[in-house]
């Protein structure tokens, strides 16, 4: 069966961010880019089922400007085999990256599309649910546990107050979660080979999918400073503190 | 962050080694530092360095300027330069296998039967190798040498003696130059092939070097080679000997820039947290501006190394550049590496951070594969020759 990985270019995670001075978003030039780590984490859970046998065909799939090719060649050398890029360079929105990937589902016919539970630059948490709906799957989100058997897959689900375990039937839809599995780095062999792997080129309009905001970015800006705090010297001065000055106990 | 364009490979492989050197070697510092502060060996235990090589292997850093024939991944100079810069960032002894400038000797310039018996176990990983050319009267001036290899049937005798060669212990053969002409300087040297046991191969004296190395003082007496142990031509072997240390010399220009820009990201963390006289140190214009020369050598640095590499890619002749890069990184990284230990103030001065023997290695790096005023003679001479630059 296929399977389909979305992966994004953002920031990257090791990365402190700025907002830009005129506060229309944060600075992208001149600052190191990499994939979603989310999306590495996805990235990894299908080569694995590839290497367990579940999966015979994995498309990593990027959504943003040219250089997102750069994400793409790097779940190549992790191990999908072939890269879609949809070339686009403003602003995409959740639900505008979810419509490009139901068109491409509706072409490619995976059984499974294994997508980051969020991406670290606006942590939206949005495209994996949205595209579950436009596409009528199951989803089985924040996934720490995936089992692909029988037409089924079994997500383990990590909840406030513990683990949830649901079964979808295939196709379906998984986003991940940190504890899934560890990425692999891509090993030298491997980065050569990628370059070997095709990466096609569509835009959002050979795909019949708008991609025009639908939401105003009014203003983005750094979260206020946070003063320095106190030092107590004893338990129950923390105590009295928290009672008489704070009053939370 | 890199300041050329990369291609998509070069850029994964630099991110892969970067990977690797955060996650595996930086955490064995602090046991490094411990037990060389404490006067113990510097250098990896072998528990330390096997799960090091395993996961070389898994991840097929091995062999890395190899060529394909040999199972090596046959990386252009560029990428090589690379993977130098990103592991030259921490104090970790570690170089992945085999170290590559007698390789590249090798290639040019041994025969199909030494291709076999040295070359190809040398380039899988499975033998090690030395070199030898200086001498207790000639190191600078390598031209200058006096061991000498006279013709006594089928044999060569070969007696003199050599310093300051590194890694003897554990290698398995040398490469030993020596005159076998009446030729001045250059003229009549020749490159010989010597195994480890061969008799009047005498290990004379180990010399311990700062910056935690070692090196060794070898003595050559009546020790007899055939000529088959000749590597290249004979008389001729003074060419890919210098093949072999422009490959060095650029190689020390990338670690140069490697350990530079450790030493400032230090200096940035130690320059934002510690406050002095209600300010902290990052405001003083003094670490500011040492901070800028930093950023501006570093990048000019990186530039020459990449330049070089690129023309080395391309067949070309880096003689000049490897002695301008020789000179300038060498100087840049004990600035460099000097003014950190400065805004460290008594703990730059500690043997609990990896700067003091980032300092020794750069202040080391001045003199071999020829001394700075050597390579400053060598390319006024050339741009005297010129009349221009």
């Amino acid at each position: 069966m296929k399977l389909l990985v979305p992966v994004k270019r953002v920031v990257d995670y090791n990365v402190k961010v700025r907002v830009k001075s005129d506060g229309t978003g944060v600075e992208t030039a001149n600052v190191k880019m990499s994939m979603n780590p989310f999306d590495e984490i996805a990235v990894e859970e299908a080569v694995r089922l590839k290497e367990k046998g579940v999966v015979s065909e994995i498309i990593a799939v990027s959504a943003g400007p040219t250089a997102a090719q750069e994400q793409i060649r790097t779940a190549l050398a992790m191990g999908a085999d072939r890269g879609i890029l949809v070339e686009h360079d403003g602003v995409l929105e959740p639900i505008a990256v979810a419509k490009i990937l139901k068109a491409l589902a509706d072409k490619e016919q995976p059984q499974l599309i294994i997508l980051g539970k969020q991406a670290i630059d606006d942590d939206m948490s949005a495209t994996g649910q949205m595209l579950a709906a436009l596409l009528g799957w199951g989803q089985g989100t924040f996934a720490s546990k995936v089992e692909i058997a029988d037409g089924f897959a079994t997500v383990t689900r990590e909840v406030d107050g513990g683990l949830e375990t649901v079964k979808l039937a295939l196709p379906a839809i998984v986003t991940t979660d940190l504890r899934l599995n560890e990425p692999r780095y891509a090993s030298l062999p491997n980065i050569m080979k990628a370059r070997k792997k095709p990466i096609e080129t569509v835009k959002p309009a050979d795909l019949g999918v708008d991609v025009t905001p639908r939401l105003t970015v009014l203003k983005v800006e750094e979260p206020a400073k946070r003063s320095a705090g106190v030092k107590v010297g004893s338990v129950a001065e923390l105590v009295d503190k928290l009672r008489n000055e704070a009053k939370v106990i | 962050m890199s300041t050329i364009a990369l291609s998509d490979e070069d850029r994964m492989l630099q991110e892969l080694v970067a990977k690797f050197v955060q996650n595996e070697l930086m955490p064995l510092e602090p046991a490094i530092l411990k037990r060389e502060a404490e006067g113990g060996k510097y250098g990896l235990s072998e528990a330390e360095e096997a799960p090091l090589l395993a996961k070389c292997q898994e991840l097929g850093l091995w062999g890395l300027d190899v060529p394909e024939e040999f199972g090596g991944a046959n990386l252009n100079p560029v990428a090589r330069m690379l993977v130098e810069e990103e592991v030259s960032r921490t104090i970790v002894p570690f170089e992945f296998p085999p170290d590559s400038p007698n390789l590249h000797m090798l290639m040019a310039a041994a025969n199909e039967d030494q291709r076999e018996r040295y070359l190809k176990p040398y380039a899988e990983g499975r033998m090690k190798s030395a070199i030898a050319i200086s001498e207790p009267g000639a190191g600078g001036d390598p031209a200058g040498m006096l061991t000498r290899a006279r013709k006594d049937g089928d044999d060569w005798v070969i007696n003199g003696r050599k310093i300051w060669v590194s890694r003897v212990p554990y290698c398995d053969f040398i490469i030993l130059m020596a005159r076998t002409g009446e030729g001045k300087r250059e003229e009549g040297m020749t490159a010989f092939i010597v195994d480890k046991g061969t008799p009047g191969f005498i290990i004379e004296r180990e010399i311990p070097m700062i910056g935690g190395r070692r090196t060794y003082e070898l003595v050559f007496d009546e020790m007899r080679l055939k000529d088959s142990q000749i590597l290249g031509t004979l008389g001729r072997g003074y060419a890919p000997m210098q093949l072999r240390l422009n490959v060095r010399r650029l190689q020390m220009g990338a670690r140069c820039v490697g350990i530079s820009a450790r030493a400032v990201e230090m200096m940035c963390e130690q320059a934002k947290s510690r406050v002095t006289f209600g300010v902290p140190l990052a405001d003083r214009q003094a670490i500011q501006w040492w901070i800028a020369d930093a950023a501006v050598k570093i990048h000019a640095c990186r530039l020459m190394v990449m330049s070089a590499a690129r023309t080395m890619e391309d067949g070309g002749d880096v003689k000049n550049e490897a002695s301008m890069i020789k000179v300038f990184a060498t100087e840049m990284a004990t600035e460099i590496v000097d003014r950190a230990m400065q805004t460290f103030g008594a703990m730059g001065m500690t043997k609990e951070l990896p700067l003091q023997l980032f300092a020794q290695q750069v202040r080391l790096m001045r003199i071999y594969e020829g001394p700075t005023e050597v390579h400053r003679m060598a390319i006024a001479k050339r741009v005297l020759r010129h009349g221009k630059v």
